[in-house]
């Protein structure tokens, strides 16, 4: 059975279900802002399982919640949570976490 | 608060049976916000599903859902229409569920003109069976039934759709899934038949034999055979072989529905208006 | 028992008969010699704010009925024996659904497109098995115009009391044969609608296949606040696919007990002069009206002919024929077909001794070739 947390955990900008979540990148690589990434999780699908490592760049475009097709991952409403401006930096990161095959920047090697 | 899906879900069902990426699910979130901005209630909407990924759409929402043999959406939904008018029906059938065992009821129910709108999603296979050819497969790619090449021509789901009489046609992808929603909303609030062809992507069974592994690369694939229908009508015939426009097809809003019709068939035989004659209509033949 | 005289043929009544019954949906498409049941019912429908619709194909013609069913209407439709091969997928759809709807086949001569304008009763062992998987059909067999019309009000009320597809069975002869019937009044036909239970607590406790092992399931009209899902697959009491195996076990169980632990509510036959019969016919739908005449022949001239007429066709009535096949010798099954009913009889009689007397050219069978028979016989 699915449990669902649509409720904000704690004044986040994104947070994710795990239960539901089959490890498909597509978030990942959606985000503009390299707030995600995939970790190594033996326990799940494919062995990985999205991970919010960045936060703080998060700019609430709300992409990866639209284009998730199993209800994992939640961003909060725009008149709850003031969300960061897109930088260079984060653009940055964002690209090599694509060319690190969506894996997060922390994660050694390929899935 | 992020959007809440949790009312327009059968919880029990979660998490999907659909593979890791698959656009089903993107596709049946859009359809739950067009619901939710439509502002209907869930008593009022009636989903029919055909055999194939796509069919198990109607299990996981909370609506009045039927799941039907392979091919027979449109006519279930035809008999579920006539006897509610005032419902809302919803059919989605994957695209060899709507054109190839249900080609006909599709034909039919666009030549009807009956309000309803039909999704197809179109994934250019049979996935759930495992990778066999469906009357969209592009020529020349391996499937299980077809392992030396697909020689099958392909169908255009929009171009049947027009021909065959369905007074909105459109066709849309999951990558951009508020541009999905929006058109959803237009597709349900036209009345008469309407086609609504949404391109989605099957990575684990297309994909994989196919030279695009990941979920990501048959989006990318996707993205380059459509074009805006505005850039599309710009073209010239070689440069739209290969192509698909996305976005309103057709959209006649002055066609006769069938429900309507119907009703004055009920007032011909209540003795409240004369019998239907050729006179009635602009197009005689 | 104050009746009407309706002056018709088979295929009329049966559409009068529907509408009589509360049908407020019929889909079709053309097939000789039914095809005036969808002409007649396409008038008399939209009168009372019902809807004929003439689909594109038989497959289509069904759908839309198992449809209209499903949104809680009473629904009708009305075939041959190629459209009954074509209907096959869908009627197991409504036997698995437990959606219930009423299936008239005026049969014809056949196997494939046969003898389009011609007689026969081919389709008994159809009737049995349309589709595939393991359900229980219930098949009723008009022998009279006054039963086009009877059988039909009663596929209606027994389609709701078992939420399953009932077969009635007319033939080529009965569906066109012209001449008076006489029939029960309106008043006593709508006071005699039992409709389909519903469930009226609160939604979350709504539970349309969870009953008991013997009892169909209860399924509250689409739209009215009772949302469940309908599917072909195995399921369980939501209607949500599955494939746990003791709910599977039970779900094929139940579709089988439903109608086989109530045989009793279903069983309809005619026992014509059979009291001191010495010899049994076994026949029905326009055959017996030739068998009745044969036996009045025959008693005028002292032999003690009988005739047992099955009216509802499947579940047989086993247990009775038994009863008589134990102690008549000679027994004749006749029909138009070469031995549909006769294999079951000889099965529930357990005697491999049953006389049979078939055709099958297309042709009504006259007393005389039945008088005929059974000289030969004795």
């Amino acid at each position: 059975m699915g449990t669902f947390k649509t409720e904000n955990p704690g004044n986040q900008p994104v947070w994710v279900n795990t239960n539901n979540c089959k490890a498909c990148d597509i978030c990942v690589s959606v985000c503009p802002a390299g707030v995600l990434g995939m970790k190594y999780e033996s326990t799940s699908t494919l062995g990985a399982m999205i991970s919010i490592d960045h936060p703080e760049s998060c700019i609430g475009c709300n992409e990866c919640e639209l284009t998730c097709p199993d209800f994992a991952i939640y961003v909060a409403d725009k008149k709850e949570y003031k969300f960061a401006k897109l930088t260079d930096d984060a653009k940055a990161r964002q690209a090599a976490i694509v060319a690190n095959n969506y894996m997060s920047l922390s994660e050694q090697g390929v899935k | 608060m992020a959007f809440n899906y949790d009312s327009y879900l059968r919880l029990e069902k979660m998490p999907t049976l659909w593979c890791w990426g698959c656009g089903d699910g993107v596709i049946l979130k859009a359809f739950i916000r067009a619901i939710n901005k439509m502002g209907i209630d869930q008593n009022d909407v009636c989903v029919v599903s055909g055999i194939g990924c796509s069919g198990r759409f109607s299990s996981y929402v909370d609506f009045n859902t039927v799941h039907t043999t392979h091919g027979r959406t449109v006519a279930y939904a035809t008999g579920i229409k006539l006897s509610r008018p005032d419902k809302l029906v919803v059919c989605v059938a994957g695209d060899g569920d709507a054109l190839a065992i249900g080609g006909n009821h599709t034909i039919h129910g666009c030549r009807r003109n009956i309000d309803m709108t039909m999704i197809v999603i179109n994934n250019f296979i049979y996935g759930l069976t495992n990778s066999q050819t469906s009357p969209t497969t592009p020529k020349g790619m391996w499937t299980v039934s077809q392992k030396a090449g697909n020689i099958d021509p392909t169908f255009d789901t929009c171009k049947l759709a027009i021909a065959s009489g369905a007074s909105f046609v459109a066709r849309e992808t999951m990558l951009d899934p508020k541009k999905l929603e929006k058109m959803l909303i237009k597709a349900m609030e036209h009345k008469g038949f309407s086609m609504m062809e949404v391109l989605s992507n099957c990575h684990i069974n297309l994909g994989r034999k196919n030279k695009m592994v990941s979920a990501m690369e048959n989006l990318e694939w996707i993205d380059s055979i459509t074009v805006s229908k505005k850039k599309y009508d710009a073209m010239t015939p070689e440069e739209q072989l290969n192509l698909l426009p996305t976005g309103i097809l057709k959209q006649d809003t002055e066609a006769d529905e069938y429900c309507d019709m119907y009703a004055e068939i009920q007032k011909v035989h209540q003795g409240k208006r004369s019998k239907i004659t050729q006179d009635d209509f602009e197009k005689k033949i | 028992m104050a009746t009407r005289e309706i002056i018709s043929t088979g295929n009329e009544l049966a559409a009068i008969a529907a509408v009589d019954a509360g049908c407020k949906f019929f889909g079709g498409y053309p097939l000789t010699p039914s095809s005036e049941v969808m002409h007649v019912i396409s008038d008399l429908l939209p009168k009372v704010n019902g809807v004929a619709i003439q689909m594109e194909d038989e497959i289509g013609g069904i759908c839309a009925v198992i449809g209209a069913a499903m949104a809680g209407d009473r629904a009708l439709t009305a075939t041959s024996g190629p459209g009954m091969s074509l209907k096959a997928e869908q009627l197991g759809l409504a036997q698995m659904t437990e959606v219930p709807l009423v299936c008239v086949n005026v049969m014809r001569g056949g196997p494939s497109t046969g003898l389009p304008t011609r007689v026969s009763q081919g389709d008994i062992l159809q009737s049995k098995n349309p589709s595939h998987g393991d359900y229980k059909s219930i098949t009723f067999c008009a022998g009279s115009l006054a039963e086009c019309y009877t059988e039909v009000v009663r596929a209606f009320n027994v389609a709701d009391r078992f939420m399953q597809p009932v077969i009635v069975l007319l033939d080529e002869t009965i569906g066109h044969m012209h001449g008076k019937a006489e029939l029960p009044t309106l008043e006593e036909v709508q006071a005699g609608i039992v409709p389909r239970k519903t469930f009226d607590g609160p939604a979350e406790e709504y539970f349309p296949y969870q009953c008991e092992s013997d009892e169909p399931a209860v399924l509250n009209p689409m739209f009215e606040g009772y949302r469940y899902h309908f599917t072909g697959l195995h399921h369980d009491k939501n209607g949500f696919p599955t494939e746990e195996i003791e709910t599977c076990r039970k779900l094929i169980q139940r579709l089988e007990d439903k109608v086989a632990l109530h045989e009793d509510e279903v069983e309809s036959y005619e026992e014509f002069m059979m009291d001191d019969a010495e010899f049994m016919m076994i026949a029905y739908g326009s055959v017996s009206l030739a068998a009745k005449e044969a036996i009045r022949h025959l008693r005028a001239e002292g032999i003690k002919a009988g005739l047992f007429r099955p009216i509802t066709i499947w579940p047989s009535p086993a247990e009775k024929i038994k009863e008589y096949t134990d102690k008549i010798d000679k027994v004749l099954v006749v029909e138009l077909n070469i031995g549909q009913f006769h294999s079951e009889v000889q099965r529930a009689s357990s005697r491999l001794d049953i006389d049979g007397l078939f055709k099958v050219n297309g042709r009504p069978l006259s007393p005389h070739e039945i008088v005929n028979k059974v000289k030969e016989i004795l």
